[in-house]
């Protein structure tokens, strides 16, 4: 990937909003990428999808190791951006394991992850791990998750699920049952950055693939019919990175639009991932499609991470929903000049 | 809705018979004929019963005359361009089951024999096809996709007693339903000194000949009707040979030309019937919460949107049609409509998919036999991609758009 890979700005405005990974996190994502392509790499998730029952192993001991999860993502702003480059990273192999939702676990319960479900039939790519889940809800509402076992074993058979399963809610009482503004915003911003990594790679295999693949006597990156298409991806990539930064911040700082700027996150997320996707795959040709190509795996393993807790539209209605007639706070109001907490 | 609308044509031939008398006896022979509830049959069914069902299926078109329609009446066609476009309306309506597994025969393959074959060659093949002979197309290559004229494969031309012979050498990819093919169109360098478009020539090549072997490529949908063919010292007998030796790429922009046309109209009435159908009835399927899409501002808006723009698909297939019958047709116009419906198709089914929602991603089960627009959103978006590649990528068709059609400079 070229240097664009961490943004265009690192600051916009002379204001408070840091839209960029502190020095170390951005370290932390490159150390974490490097041990994962070590570790097997785009081999990850498909030894997963063979062997679906070894998953965990596959990766949960490389990611201890590499202190993935004494991460304290709600109580260190380092450490908080050195989660979502974490999730970037794993995002980059389209790692076969809920390295977000583990991230986000919350601190007053007893679980390892916590996942963002829609009201209806609430689901999420958890299935066949041995997890303790916390799941919230959109407008709230907090309760602990048991992952269904899926058709077919323990982890189903994740060639036709990504590993997506049915959760059954213990509903929480009193002040455990309801979301703090952190559990929400952070379960919602981990997994976009997550989906921010896979766009990244879509990007940089598709770069790589239009340089290499010659018809009519030169590469297809000499067309700029081609270029146009894949710059068009790369702006919509771009902006969703800035903004997955922002929304961080957002997180960061305990905003109190932090849930606005998550649910806006999300929504920028899942429309890049069908721009980036829809792009990368008509210039890899019917190839993409095929297993052979890294591409095919990463598009595959979005679908979770792009329906799930729900998709475009009802992400915008949701978003409405909250913002009302108000609108988005945004970078250059009040926010422009804003001191951290 | 557009689906109620049937405008008549007036300004092609007259038809030979008063369409509103055929309209009325293919509804009837479809009430008749459609096998009732053939969707949930033709789910999840295996190889062998898809393939028994659509010969089965052509077999009753054909005894009707609803097969062939737009091939010449003495090889067992011949409707005008009129009646053909009200048979493609009538079946779509009633949800008729699509030719799929002969498409490219009673399409590519019949229309190479028609403009380009032998006297002897159309006897040998055109009747056999009726019988349910079925062909490949034998084009792509891994090094030649989109420039389609680099491709490398070689047929040496070497006498023998009994007669001359090509020799073929190389590899084909993306012969869709090879698996099940009888004969194949191949297309093989004969002259590798010539230009690139004047050294390549146009073959019929027997499945069953030694040297071949055929792979099955399982795609993102899980099928496999995708094939690799690889061809080891293939012999053809040189009277196989379609058009002149070195014309091949003439040849073949007749057989491509086939695939837009009628067989477009087909599909824009399916669009217009089923597809349209089927993701109102999604829409209106309460989801997990127990709401309706439909109920939707947002929902109906879309919906409307399809509707307005399946009505200008239809029109301009229709429009297409008329301009082949009088010979009007614009170099850039079946560009238009594939770019026009492939887009279309794409952004339709994945919004079939978006409201059909979580199910519809773990629910992987697509009827044979069905359209682009089955109803099985996931796997109808990820097959419409089928639209934008091959056959001529939208790009491609873009190129042809603005060279040809507005005349515009080539790329440099």
């Amino acid at each position: 990937m070229t240097g664009s890979e961490t943004g265009l700005a690192d600051r916009w405005g002379s204001g408070g909003v840091e839209l960029e990974l502190s020095a170390e996190a951005a370290e932390f994502g490159r150390t974490a990428r490097r041990a994962l392509e070590d570790a097997g790499g785009d081999e990850l998730v498909q030894a997963a999808e063979r062997e679906p029952a070894r998953r965990a192993d596959l990766v949960a001991p490389l990611l201890t190791e590499l202190g993935a999860w004494d991460l304290d993502a709600r109580g260190s702003a380092d450490e908080l951006e050195a989660a979502a480059a974490l999730c970037r990273a794993a995002g980059w192999w389209a790692l076969p394991y809920p390295v977000a939702e583990r991230l986000a676990r919350p601190v007053d319960l007893d679980a390892d992850a916590l996942v963002v479900v829609a009201g209806a039939a609430p689901s999420a790519p958890v299935a066949g791990l041995n997890l303790r889940l916390a799941a919230v809800t959109l407008d709230g509402r907090r309760a602990l998750a048991a992952a269904r076992e899926p058709a077919g074993g323990p982890a189903g058979d994740p060639r036709r699920t990504a590993f997506v399963t049915r959760l059954d809610l213990t509903a929480l009482d009193g002040a455990l049952g309801e979301a703090t503004p952190a559990d929400l915003a952070l379960g919602l911003v981990l997994p976009c950055w997550t989906l921010l990594g896979m766009l990244d790679r879509a990007m940089a295999l598709t770069r790589t693939y239009i340089l290499e693949r010659e018809q009519f006597g030169q590469p297809l990156a000499r067309f700029q019919g081609v270029q146009f298409q894949l710059t068009d991806a790369e702006v919509e990539r771009a902006g969703l990175a800035e903004l997955a930064g922002y929304a961080l911040w957002s997180v960061e700082t305990g905003r109190p639009e932090a849930v606005d700027d998550a649910l806006a996150l999300r929504l920028a997320a899942v429309e890049a991932a069908d721009v980036v996707f829809r792009v990368t795959h008509q210039l890899h040709g019917a190839m993409g499609f095929c297993d052979e190509t890294t591409l095919s795996w990463l598009s595959r393993y979005s679908l979770p991470l792009r329906r799930l807790p729900l998709g475009a539209s009802a992400t915008a209605d949701a978003l409405a929903a909250r913002l009302g007639r108000r609108g988005l706070t945004g970078i250059f109001g009040p926010n422009a000049d804003a001191v951290p907490a | 809705m557009a689906t109620g609308r049937t405008r008549e044509m007036t300004s092609v031939a007259p038809a030979a018979r008063d369409l509103a008398e055929l309209r009325a006896e293919l509804r009837a022979w479809c009430r008749a004929n459609v096998p009732t509830g053939w969707r949930r049959a033709q789910t999840g069914i295996g190889d062998e019963e898809f393939v028994a069902f659509q010969k089965d299926w052509f077999q009753r078109l054909r005894r009707a005359g609803y097969a062939v329609p737009h091939w010449p009446a003495e090889w067992g066609g011949g409707m005008s361009a009129a009646e053909q476009m009200v048979l493609y309306q009538e079946l779509a309506a009633a949800d008729a089951p699509r030719l799929v597994l002969a498409f490219v025969s009673i399409h590519h393959a019949a229309s190479t024999l028609l403009t380009a074959g032998t006297d002897e060659q159309r006897r040998r093949h055109l009747p056999a096809i009726l019988d349910g002979e079925l062909w490949v197309q034998g084009f792509s290559e891994p090094e030649a996709g989109s420039d389609l004229a680099s491709l490398r494969t070689t047929a040496r031309r070497e006498s023998r007693p009994g007669g001359d012979v090509f020799v073929v050498n190389g590899q084909k990819l993306w012969a869709s339903g090879a698996v099940h093919a009888d004969w194949c169109l191949l297309l093989a360098r004969t002259d590798p000194a010539a230009p690139k478009r004047r050294g390549i020539s146009y073959f019929l090549l027997d499945m069953c000949t030694p040297g071949l072997d055929v792979r099955p490529i399982r795609n993102a949908i899980g099928d496999a009707h995708f094939c690799e063919i690889f061809l080891n010292d293939v012999e053809i007998p040189a009277e196989n040979l379609v058009g002149p030796e070195n014309a091949g790429w003439q040849v073949a922009q007749a057989t491509l030309a086939a695939e837009r046309g009628m067989t477009m109209l087909e599909l824009a009435e399916r669009l217009g019937n089923v597809g349209l159908r089927a993701l109102v009835d999604t829409c209106r399927t309460p989801g997990p919460d127990g709401r309706r899409p439909i109920d939707d501002t947002l929902v109906r808006d879309r919906l409307a949107g399809f509707d307005a723009e399946i009505a200008g698909l239809r029109a301009l297939c229709r429009d297409l049609v008329e301009r082949h019958d009088t010979g009007a047709v614009g170099p850039a116009d079946a560009s238009v409509v594939k770019v026009y419906y492939s887009e279309l198709l794409q952004r339709l089914t994945g919004f079939g998919a978006e409201i059909a929602g979580l199910a519809a991603h773990t629910e992987l089960a697509k009827p044979a036999s069905s359209g682009w627009e089955s109803g099985a959103w996931l796997l109808d978006f990820l097959g419409s991609w089928e639209w934008t590649i091959p056959g001529g990528t939208n790009e491609i068709q873009r190129t042809i758009i603005g060279e040809r059609g507005l005349g515009l400079p080539r790329e440099p």
